[in-house]
């Protein structure tokens, strides 16, 4: 069996012969650039500089050698642009604050303080103001809210919050093309973001890839506006919607035949004990727009559609599942509500659990090998069974997590597995 | 004629524009400084807190709220300074360095206030050098750190044992942030921990009468 099998008839629910695996298949099931250092080193790989294919959360390339070395059933093809704006070309060296050589972008253009502070320009304009800010002692970057002096809280306009939505560019269908091609016939699954499918992500409404956004571009402001003006944001969505169908067309033609997955969304609904709005505003808000969208692509393709939400959202599973959702990511299991047998045993017929593998907000970080092994046999001996499981962790392996409790980890998949350890 | 209740009403409903169109006519009708915070904003948070407790509200609610109480506060503060009426707890608070993230730390800070604490927010990425100095400046009852990363829990145990360092074994410390827990608060030597923003209050609460 290949890994895209394996990863296929796991979506199917059907029980693979082992727990499919994914590590760097997108930007919530990636891996911080200082772990694949230390990872490529454990498995005695070439040691080289480390590509940031992420650069907001500086999250590495996961290359071929290091997928083979770590048992990994799924391969990305990234979108054409990063999140600041810019395609990932022409690599270059670049330190970190915490002294790592890593490559990075030719348009990955920085400046920093006299106190040490890094800021990222959007689209490598250093004329715009910098869209992100990475502190002296941070390991990632976070979005500058960059206020549009324009902006009257009275006088809404739609196409302000709509600027980074359009239809896919001749320069991006020429990528994807590229993409497909290499990544046709592969072994692996293939995972992909769709653009502008998320509707309301909050790590991209300050539009860190616009060089001077305007509209509603505040975080707590944009919370806000859900709570104050529902039918303005069901407007935008309605946009978003639109113009995303039309983009997945074209998608379709060009690289429908080899894209298994899709991460429709990354939109956070939950917190760590409750939700960011109730199931109400979901149902009027949110699900008729996702449906669309989802029923879209289950008409006209094969791909499974891939739901990321942090937090204790076990209210809104139902909801996530009848806006046609077959993918549920990260399944926060240490959030309210969310422990892992509860969700198995109500939702494991319909929807796949992606990720729930160990907690790295405190096992995976903090605990001994052993405690994450144990952690993680749980999670499979409870999450595996008739399929409808891909193994990854809570969200992405963040900075400053030992690589021995990711080798742990990884060996405890094995286990479980039946395999031995590389 | 507006009421006190018409605050209290308009606070917990968010709505800010009706709030900045009340207070000048509260105050201006003959209404109490302390009466206006004692009577309306006091109790309207409180409403806001414990809605929030009961997922009857969420977090966007809470901002709207938040926006509202700080537009109410704005125009009572002078008027408190100028009648001589002086909060019974300060409170620091601040996300730790390393960290940006503020809206939890913002949320706590506007419930802080909405309790009748002075609060002086210094922002996010606070060096433990900050926490100090302005410690020493504002002799707080309470010190509030907030942490949303696991890669700044580090920065967060530091800070704590800067502030004990520094001999301030008394000064209450409350932690928070997304991965944070109360055996931590407890593993780094903070007084008490509060997983949300409306139970920010209790433990500040708690922590005092300790």
């Amino acid at each position: 069996m290949t890994s895209k099998q394996r990863v296929i008839e796991g979506l199917n629910h059907q029980e693979p012969d082992r727990v499919p695996v994914d590590f760097g298949s997108s930007f919530i099931t990636g891996i911080h650039c200082s772990l694949i250092e230390g990872l490529r080193r454990h498995y005695g790989l070439a040691e080289r500089p480390v590509k940031i294919g992420e650069p907001y959360q500086m999250l590495g390339i996961v290359e071929e050698d290091l997928l083979d070395a770590m048992g990994i059933d799924v391969r990305p093809i990234f979108p054409q642009r990063t999140i600041f704006g810019f395609p990932n070309e022409d690599w270059t060296p670049w330190t970190t604050p915490w002294g790592q050589q890593v490559l990075v972008s030719k348009h990955f253009q920085t400046t920093t303080d006299p106190h040490g502070n890094t800021f990222i320009f959007p689209q490598g304009d250093r004329s715009a103001p910098p869209s992100g800010h990475m502190p002296k002692t941070g390991y990632f970057f976070d979005t500058i809210e960059r206020i549009d002096p324009d902006f009257d809280e009275d006088e809404l306009k739609l196409e302000d919050n709509l600027e980074e939505f359009g239809p896919m560019s001749t320069e991006e269908e020429t990528y994807w093309r590229e993409q497909a091609e290499l990544s046709r016939g592969s072994d692996r699954a293939v995972s992909v973001h769709l653009n502008g499918t998320a509707l309301g992500d909050i790590a991209l409404v300050p539009a860190p890839f616009l060089t001077h956004p305007k509209g509603v571009r505040g975080v707590a402001d944009w919370y806000m506006l859900t709570s104050e003006e529902p039918d303005f944001v069901g407007k935008i969505f309605d946009r978003q919607t639109e113009i995303a169908i039309h983009n997945m067309e074209k998608l379709h033609k060009i690289a429908g035949d080899v894209i298994d997955v899709v991460v429709v969304c990354g939109t956070d609904f939950g917190t760590q004990t409750s939700l960011f709005c109730s199931v109400e505003t979901f149902e009027r808000i949110w699900l008729p727009r996702y449906k669309k969208i989802n029923d879209w692509i289950h008409k006209n393709t094969r791909w499974k559609t891939f739901k990321h939400s942090c937090g204790a959202v076990e209210p809104l599973l139902d909801s996530f599942i009848e806006s046609g959702f077959d993918i549920i990511n990260p399944v926060q299991c240490s959030a309210d509500g969310m422990d892992p047998q509860l969700l198995k045993n109500k939702y494991g017929d319909r929807l796949t659990f992606w990720g729930g593998g160990v907690n790295t907000q405190q096992t995976l970080p903090f605990g001994t090998p052993q405690q994450v092994r144990d952690e993680v046999i749980e999670r499979c001996r409870i999450l595996a069974p008739g399929g409808g499981f891909v193994f990854n962790t809570i969200h992405n392996i963040q900075a400053r997590t030992p690589t021995e409790n990711v080798v742990a980890m990884l060996d405890a998949v094995r286990e479980f597995n039946g395999m031995a350890a590389p | 004629m507006n009421t006190l209740e018409d605050l209290k009403t308009a606070v917990i409903n968010g709505k800010r524009k009706e709030v900045k169109a009340i207070m000048p006519d509260l105050l201006d009708s003959g209404f109490e400084p302390s009466a206006v915070l004692e009577q309306a904003l006091i109790p309207a948070m409180s409403v806001v807190g414990e809605r929030f407790k009961r997922n009857e509200i969420f977090v966007p609610e809470m901002l709207v709220a938040a926006r509202a109480m700080k537009e109410a506060m704005a125009q009572l503060e002078p008027r408190l300074v100028a009648a001589g009426i002086k909060p019974q707890y300060t409170a620091v608070i601040g996300t730790v360095e390393g960290d940006l993230h503020d809206i939890g730390k913002n949320l706590v800070a506007t419930m802080w206030k909405g309790t009748g604490f002075e609060v002086i927010d210094l922002g996010v990425n606070v060096s433990a050098d900050a926490f100090l100095a302005a410690i020493d400046q504002h002799k707080p009852h309470l010190v509030g750190l907030s942490a949303l990363l696991t890669t700044t829990m580090p920065a967060m145990k530091d800070t704590v044992a800067a502030i004990r360092n520094a001999g301030h074994t008394d000064l209450k410390i409350l932690v928070g942030g997304a991965p944070i827990t109360d055996s931590y608060a407890a593993e780094i030597g903070a007084d008490g921990y509060s997983r949300d923003a409306a139970s920010a209050v209790d433990a500040a609460r708690k922590a005092l009468a300790a």
